[in-house]
């Protein structure tokens, strides 16, 4: 038998990859703060951080707070606006040596709309991913992604304006994702990312008063990955499309949960603030893994953790 | 500021010494001659934690010289306990040098150091560059107690005039270092490291005597090194610091938040709109 090294690339949508890791919207700057300690190339693609039509000055401090296996942030969008983005940002974004996923945010359908056309437009972005997750600006940020309805329309708006991939990244704080999942790959979504992150307070017993200056804030970090896990089985059968499954991914066993779930890719975020090294540290640990386990590909995996089962098995969810 | 320096990067480190100079303060020196020779006065390091189950902590370079680079801090949580730990022959991998330092060449001959607390690590490179070029240095040094006043007698041998304070009056005089300051003789120029409210005196200080002042901020870093928007400081839209922003209005003056960990964390205390 010939050893042959298996294959990492995969594909979400059109978006072709030559690793499957994606690094995490909003915690990977633009690939350029990283380049001096990670290696770029090494990487599937880097999701930027969101933009949004007009400029936004972001949330006053404090934004991040370290909690038990994990952290808050309420950092509030803070971006330039989408026309100084195209204008000033984005070319200097074009020799990087990984694929770039732009990430839209927005107030209305319009928003989304406009802003997902002009900057899928450009040739220095790969594929877009449709932030209606985000838990930091008061209340409108996640109002789009914790609707079904609303998540369609704006999927559809954002649709109409470009032929690239389009990633929906969900919201773990819905009462249920897969129907939000299910809307979002009938309005015309290529790819599903799972899951957001977790809203979350944490407080000052001394001064006694919250420690976001936002009140509440997204949680990241270990303390949601089981959260995540669940997500991407049920969404993993909820909808055809593929799935780039993220949450407290920080080891090769963390990155194998979310693909046996279901995931096609990872999305590796808070586990940067830790150690650089992460990504490429995983992306070889998945080879060596695939390996061992005689798979020829990352999708061999994909989708596989009921295998095991000694006897077939049916997962109905948490229902009765 | 001193622009970033672009030899950044991972350092794996073995611990040559480990002291501990006062209940919870901690004195670590590397074995990291890259990271030694790169370093610059007021710049910073991203030490990993080696359980890795914990986010990078933020750590001021003490001091650097030949092939060690040296760590200065207290123990606050569960972060810094973990480094506490850490004993001679152990491994700690660092992410650095990081952040734009202190400017220390400006022709001024009479500076004032202030520092507060574990301030005291982001400064002493800063002093012997002064020191170097030839100016007068004073550190203006304030902690809770005596015990607390760590390396006092470093800055003195190294040919700083000491004044100390401390809140209870346990060393040097009773009260805030910043009264001190105001007391004292004016100098060309401040450069600070300590608490917030500390650097909020300075900063007002130095305005009304005319002078130009360098804070090093100190914040709670989500990545440290840029990503994540995390750690940010208002700050003058004019400023030669200031990020790739339209100018955003806010209260009639053109203002945009600045990365302390990327931009900063060194700013000119006149163009901090906090």
């Amino acid at each position: 038998m010939v050893n042959v090294r298996p294959s990492l690339t995969t594909r979400i949508g059109q978006l072709e990859l030559a690793y499957p890791t994606l690094m995490g919207s909003g915690c990977y700057g633009t690939g350029e703060e990283f380049a001096p300690f990670a290696d770029l190339r090494k990487i599937g693609a880097i999701v930027l951080k969101s933009v949004t039509r007009l400029p936004r000055l972001g949330n006053p401090m404090p934004r991040i707070v370290h909690t038990s296996a994990g952290m808050l942030n309420a950092i509030g969008l803070q971006n330039p606006g989408i026309e100084w983005y195209l204008e000033r940002e984005l070319p200097k974004y074009s020799g990087r040596p990984c694929k770039l996923v732009g990430s839209v945010a927005g107030f209305s359908i319009d928003d989304y709309a406009y802003v997902t056309q002009r900057l899928a437009a450009r040739s220095e972005i790969a594929a877009i991913e449709l932030n209606v997750s985000c838990p930091n600006v008061a209340s409108e940020g996640e109002t789009f992604g914790c609707d079904p309805g609303l998540t369609a329309r704006v999927v559809r708006a954002a649709r109409a304006g470009t032929d690239k991939t389009l990633i929906v990244k969900l919201s773990p704080n819905v009462t249920d994702i897969c129907a939000v999942a299910r809307e979002a790959e009938a309005a015309g979504a290529d790819a599903l990312a799972v899951i957001n992150t977790v809203r979350g307070m944490a407080i000052d017993v001394e001064a006694w008063h919250p420690r976001l200056a936002n009140v509440s804030g997204g949680l990241s970090g270990p303390a949601i990955r089981p959260v995540a896990v669940l997500a991407v089985y049920e969404v993993a059968q909820a909808v055809k499309i593929p799935i780039v499954g993220q949450g407290g991914i920080e080891t090769v066993t963390d990155a194998l949960e979310f693909f046996l779930a279901g995931a096609s890719a990872i999305s590796i975020g808070t586990a940067n603030f830790t150690d650089p090294r992460v990504p490429e540290r995983i992306v070889a640990e998945l080879e060596a893994y695939l390996a061992r386990r005689g798979c020829a590909s990352i999708d061999a995996i994909v989708g596989k953790a009921n295998v095991g089962f000694a006897t077939p098995h049916q997962y109905e969810g948490d229902e009765g | 500021m001193a622009t970033t320096d672009h030899t950044a990067a991972v350092h794996e480190t073995t611990v040559l010494e480990r002291h501990e100079l006062a209940a919870g303060v901690i004195h670590l020196s590397l074995d990291a001659p890259q990271l030694a020779g790169a370093t610059r006065p007021g710049q910073y390091v991203m030490a990993i934690p080696p359980s890795a189950q914990t986010a990078a902590t933020a750590l001021a370079v003490y001091e650097a010289e030949g092939k060690r680079a040296s760590l200065l801090f207290f123990v606050t949580g569960k972060r810094t306990r973990e480094l506490a730990e850490l004993r001679c022959g152990d491994r700690l991998d660092v992410v650095g040098p990081l952040g734009n330092g202190f400017q220390c060449m400006n022709n001024a001959r009479d500076v004032a150091i202030v520092a507060g607390g574990v301030g005291i690590a982001s400064v002493l490179l800063c002093a012997r560059e002064l020191l170097r070029d030839g100016a007068r240095v004073r550190l203006f040094y304030g902690a809770r107690t005596a015990e607390l006043l760590v390396e006092a007698q470093r800055f003195a041998d190294a040919g700083c005039e000491l004044v100390l304070t401390t809140d209870d009056g346990s060393a040097g005089e009773r009260g805030f270092i910043t009264d001190a300051l105001e007391r004292a003789r004016k100098p060309e120029a401040i450069y600070a490291c300590g608490p917030t409210p500390m650097l909020r005196t300075v900063a007002r200080i130095a305005t009304e005597l005319r002078i130009p002042a360098q804070l090093a901020l100190e914040e709670t870093f989500g990545c440290g090194i840029g990503g994540c928007w995390g750690c940010v400081v208002p700050l003058a839209g004019h400023s030669s610091q200031a990020p790739s922003f339209p100018p955003a209005v806010r209260g009639g003056s053109d203002v945009v938040y600045a990365r302390i960990c990327r931009e900063g964390p060194v700013f000119l205390a006149d163009e901090l709109r906090w």
